[in-house]
């Protein structure tokens, strides 16, 4: 469980990197390094080199002003725990976090890591796809912005081009009146879930006027259920209709963790836990 | 002086130096917080070169050919070896003994010859100067596979149609061994009900926190072979080693370092430490080999892996007539030398019902091979499914009795009055306390309390369930388990012990240390037994150059046996120490005696320090009348005599909320009674519990290692094969019956395997209790979510 050889380079500023980047297709950015390390010591993957992000202070910076939150892609997972804002103005983020691995991962993890490695299985993925967050990514032709929902294409496949890193995610946040849920099923606390769920709902007189449903854990992206929300919106919960329902909606994929007919009972069981909660 | 052992062999608990059964704090357990503990991956010699295998990727295949030239010329690498190369310096080996019936397992080489038999069996080493270069040129190494039909299932190994996996052999059946006592058959009969169940244990594995490792260093100018080695049994590798390598016995060093963790699997012999030690031998220079955590999972013994049987029998007033058990288990393709695969199954067919007085007992096992990584014996061998199966089936009769399960116990274990006596298999029984055992857990767990806050929960819709279990657990054992049938493993341990010119003491001992305290044990009985400080007395362990020859540490023996070994080397030198100073102190010796490093007067008046005796022996021998007996060194061996094993007995129960919506099992608290005889440091005795628990709690709940169609492990990493973390694990609280073995002085039975063997029963009949409401039971181990929820008919 030795690494393959690979060369390492630490980027001096974002555009350092970005030159890096574009001219070895084989180049990969190294943020975190919680789940692209093991993958080299597994030998999983053989990078050329690492380009190490983790000098550039810009990329750990979390600006909010009224309407959005801006993390910067080098934000520690325990960073953004800790940081006072992000707990008063989206604290759904805090309680998300503390269910990703344990203390010494979230110390190294890092934000822009989970969101562009795009786990199938991780939880921010699907925060981002909820609120349809701003994924900015730059590249040697300046920058872009790529919407969440837009962001993920397959089995840890995103929209970055090989000469682009990911440098922001912009929430938005204090969308009136928007209620925010999340909860998943582990077998062990930090343990990647067997199906996990984000989502939101929108009331008007106590009226569901918009529910929002992403699922993680449970197929080869963040999936959205939108046939499931517009049963919600018409209908009591109701367990049997849900999982039929979500099973329209979603491919469930088995796993090492549970089987598809497990991972949509316990979707449908999810949907059931928050619209108790949040309605 | 609760916690004071009061064994009257031991004199008053209340003396000065009175260290045995005391929590004194162990001076180790600094050394290894502070980073200073030593491992084998910590040594470093001039010269060393490291080795990364090239392992199956079949469960079962052919090898048809096997290119090395391109990983040899791969720079930084030193040599590439095959079998061909291997077999002229290290002879195979057989895993069968002589003493249980036949054994049919063949000879299994140290790397794979012309047939691969399990996913991770090593196939070729490569050398070189760095452990990444070696992996690097391990892909380089090209091995051209012919794919055979791999036999996986234990439940077809014996089918017509099945795949045999050793040519050499008619079918693929191991060993199998049948118990009847009485007349089962006949006693079903007249039972009132009958219950039976079925059970399924997973295949899993020990996780040690350090992997195994392995230093060797051939000196060829003395013909010296040192080997580091992080194993339990320094002189039984030393035999093996000297053995395979054509080697004098003498001139093999095994050095064990600290180790971190070993749960019986760093006890057995593994191809590919002895292709290590062959490779240095060839290479005539010092080669390290340390397993990385994915060979760990393929490579380490395996263990469990039972589907069980069980029938139970019991009259209307609900006392047990008749038990029978029926175990199959599958062990890879090969029984692991030199203990065999053969020990689990034995432990279960004589483990089972132990607890209870059952006239009428059958059982019956068979083990058989697979290609799956090799299957050994890993803690509390066989007695989670023992344990398991008996009482998952007295409480099933209890329930078909609507009897309440501690009255339905109580009938049927065996007094504590009536030993010696036998276990329903036959094994002879001495000094056990079930009755004041499950009474004092009764108490403990406040069954009453436990009942009412059941019956609330499950009015909110809660399912609550509670289980009492007991169990016996082997310790200790004698020649009868390994030496009488041909494995070079002593049941015998010594200790030396020395008061040195600095009035400090010094034990060597051959019991190792794996971080569960041996050390510290050791010093508290010889200072307690010498009447010196504790911080006066060193430890040595785990040398075959250093220490005595023994056994080593496995199945629970390192307190009773290595202890009474140091007890009598201790009462041994006590004994010099006051002949000699009778003759400094002009004294009668019956009125001196050792407290706080001193020789004194019981009368009082004048005393001589340790140190100053020594110095007048060692420095001042003139000052000593001629002839007088001035050795200041003893040493003294134990090993058990007349019956097995020491048995030791525990009850348990534990609390459980199973979430009938996501099957998740969540205990919410586990209690243990145990009964281990003298214990020497509680503090140790209730960390083995515990840890034990959690290890049981692993096999219940979380542990699995899970293969695919193919033959292939394919969750062999820490992210996917779940073991027991902090989170989950509930207060585990442990209370003590003590019940001295009559088989020593000290009294001292072992304490390491009931946890585990005890907590994946209670753990099942407690989810089982919860879910009668629910008209469902589990009976696969491990528990999960998904399980649960196909019990309940959910998915």
């Amino acid at each position: 469980m030795k690494s393959p050889a690979f060369s390492y380079y630490q980027a001096k500023d974002l555009a350092d990197a970005i030159n890096v980047k574009k001219t070895d297709d084989d180049a990969v950015i190294l943020a975190g390094g919680q789940s692209l390390l093991p993958t080299l010591n597994m030998r999983l993957s053989n990078p050329s080199v690492l380009i190490d992000i983790g000098n550039i202070s810009e990329l750990k910076e979390i600006k909010v002003d009224d309407s959005n939150l801006i993390m910067g892609a080098m934000c520690s997972h325990s960073q953004i725990m800790n940081n006072k804002e992000v707990n008063e103005k989206l604290p759904i983020l805090n309680k998300i976090l503390s269910q990703v691995a344990h203390p010494a991962v979230r110390n190294k993890g890092t934000h822009g890591g989970s969101i562009a490695y795009g786990d199938p299985a991780a939880e921010l993925p699907a925060f981002a796809v909820l609120v349809n967050a701003e994924i900015i990514l730059s590249g040697s032709d300046g920058e872009r912005i790529v919407s969440a929902k837009e962001f993920y294409k397959g089995l840890f496949e995103t929209a970055i081009n090989s000469d682009e890193i990911l440098t922001s995610v912009k929430y938005p946040i204090n969308r009136n009146g928007m209620k925010l849920f999340f909860d998943e099923v582990t077998r062990r606390h930090g343990d990647y879930a067997m199906a996990g769920l984000v989502g939101s709902i929108k009331q008007n007189n106590k009226i569901n006027e918009e529910i929002n449903l992403v699922f993680f854990g449970t197929g080869d992206r963040p999936n959205e259920a939108p046939k499931t929300c517009e049963y919600l919106l018409k209908n009591e919960y109701n367990y049997s209709d849900i999982k039929n329902t979500l099973k329209n909606d979603i491919d469930f994929a088995s796993d090492i963790s549970s089987s598809s007919d497990m991972k949509a009972h316990l979707s449908a069981i999810l949907v059931g836990r928050m619209m108790k909660e949040l309605n | 002086m609760d916690d004071l052992n009061q064994n009257p062999k031991l004199g008053a608990a209340d003396r000065p130096n009175s260290y045995i059964g005391r929590s004194v704090p162990r001076e180790r357990a600094k050394k290894l917080l502070e980073g200073k503990g030593k491992y084998v991956d910590d040594i470093l010699l001039p010269r060393m070169a490291h080795l990364s295998y090239v392992r199956s990727p079949f469960a079962h295949a052919k090898i048809k050919s096997i290119n090395i030239e391109n990983a040899k010329k791969y720079p930084g690498v030193l040599n590439v070896f095959t079998i061909d190369d291997i077999e002229k310096v290290c002879t195979p080996w057989q895993g069968v003994l002589g003493h249980l019936g036949e054994m049919r397992s063949p000879t299994q080489y140290p790397l794979a010859k012309d047939i691969v038999r399990w996913q991770g069996e090593p196939v070729a080493v490569v050398v070189a100067n760095k452990r990444a270069v070696a992996e690097d040129a391990s892909e380089l190494v090209e091995i051209d596979y012919e794919d055979l039909d791999a036999q996986l299932d234990m439940e077809t190994a014996m089918d017509k149609s099945t795949k045999v996996i050793h040519d050499d052999l008619e079918n693929n059946l191991f060993w199998t061994r049948t118990v009847n006592q009485g007349n089962v058959s006949e006693a079903f009969k007249q039972s009132h009900i009958v219950e039976e169940v079925t059970l399924d244990f997973a295949r899993h594995t020990g996780v040690t926190l350090e992997t195994r490792a392995i230093v060797a260093d051939w000196d060829s100018s003395e013909e010296k072979m040192t080997v580091y080695h992080n194993g339990q049994a320094p002189h039984m590798m030393q035999s093996i080693i000297a053995k395979h390598l054509n080697l004098s016995e003498g001139l093999v060093r095994i050095i064990s370092c600290d180790v971190g963790g070993s749960f019986g699997i760093k006890v057995h012999v593994y191809p590919d430490e002895m292709v290590t030690v062959a490779v240095s031998k060839l290479l005539k220079r010092p080669v390290k080999f340390v397993a990385d955590r994915l060979e760990s999972y393929s490579t380490d013994i395996h263990s469990r892996c039972h589907k069980i049987l069980g029938k139970i029998g019991v009259d209307d007033k609900g006392k047990i007539l008749a038990f029978e058990i029926d175990d199959l288990s599958g062990i890879g393709p090969f029984s692991v030398y030199p203990r065999t695969s053969a020990i689990e199954t034995n432990q279960v067919l004589n483990l089972s019902a132990a607890s209870y007085v059952v006239p009428n007992y059958k059982a019956k096992g068979t083990v058989v091979f697979q290609n799956k990584t090799p299957m050994c014996q890993y803690r509390a061998v066989g007695h989670p499914i023992a344990v398991a199966i008996t009482e998952a089936l007295v409480d099933k009769a209890a329930n078909a009795l609507d009897m309440d399960r501690y009255e339905f116990r109580k009938i049927n274990l065996i007094p504590d009055n009536s030993y010696p006596t036998k276990t329903p298999s036959g094994v002879p029984l001495e000094d056990l306390s079930h009755e004041a055992c499950i009474e004092k857990l009764k108490k403990m767990m406040n069954i009453s309390e436990l009942e009412k806050y059941k019956k609330e929960s499950l009015a909110n819709g809660k399912y609550k369930g509670f289980s009492i279990i007991n169990m016996v657990e082997v310790t200790n054992p004698s020649p009868a388990f390994y030496g009488v049938g041909g494995a070079p493993i002593s049941s015998q341990d010594g200790a030396s012990i020395r008061l040195e010119g600095s009035g400090a003491v010094h034990i060597s001992t051959s019991i190792t240390e794996q971080g569960q305290g041996t050390e510290a044990v050791m010093q508290q009985i010889a200072a307690d037994q010498l009447g010196v400080k504790i911080d006066t007395v060193r430890v040595t362990h785990g040398d075959t150059d250093a220490t005595p020859y023994g056994g080593g540490t496995w199945a629970s023996r390192g307190a009773g046996i290595g202890g009474e070994a140091v007890l009598k080397a201790s009462r041994k030198l006590k004994e010099n120490i006051l002949n000699i100073a009778a003759v400094i102190m002009q004294s009668e010796v019956n009125n001196l005696d050792v407290q706080n490093d001193q020789v004194i007067r019981k009368d009082g008046g004048e005393v001589i320090s340790l140190k100053d005796l020594a110095q007048i022996v060692y420095y001042r021998g003139h000052e000593l009348p001629p002839g007088t007996n001035a050795e200041l060194i003893a040493t003294a061996s134990f090993s058990i005599e007349g019956i097995p094993f020491v048995f030791t007995n525990s009850a348990m129960g534990c609390l459980v909320d199973v979430d009938v919506d996501t099957g998740l099992t969540k205990i919410e608290k586990f209690w243990a009674v145990e009964d281990c005889g003298t214990q020497i440091n509680p503090k140790l005795v209730e960390e083995q519990i515990r840890g034990g628990v959690v290890q049981g709690i692993g096999g219940a709940l979380y542990e699995e290692c899970i293969y695919d169609e193919m033959g292939n492990l394919t969750n062999g990493n820490m992210a996917d094969y779940l073991v027991p973390m902090a989170y989950e694990m509930p207060d585990i609280i442990v209370d003590h019956v003590t019940t001295n073995s009559g088989r020593s002085i000290l009294g001292a039975k072992g304490a390491g395997e009931a946890g585990t063997g005890g907590a994946p029963g209670a753990i099942m009949n407690a989810i089982n209790d919860a879910l009668i409401p629910l008209n469902t039971q589990v009976t696969s181990q491990p528990i999960t979510p998904e399980k649960v929820l196909k019990a309940l008919g959910k998915i």
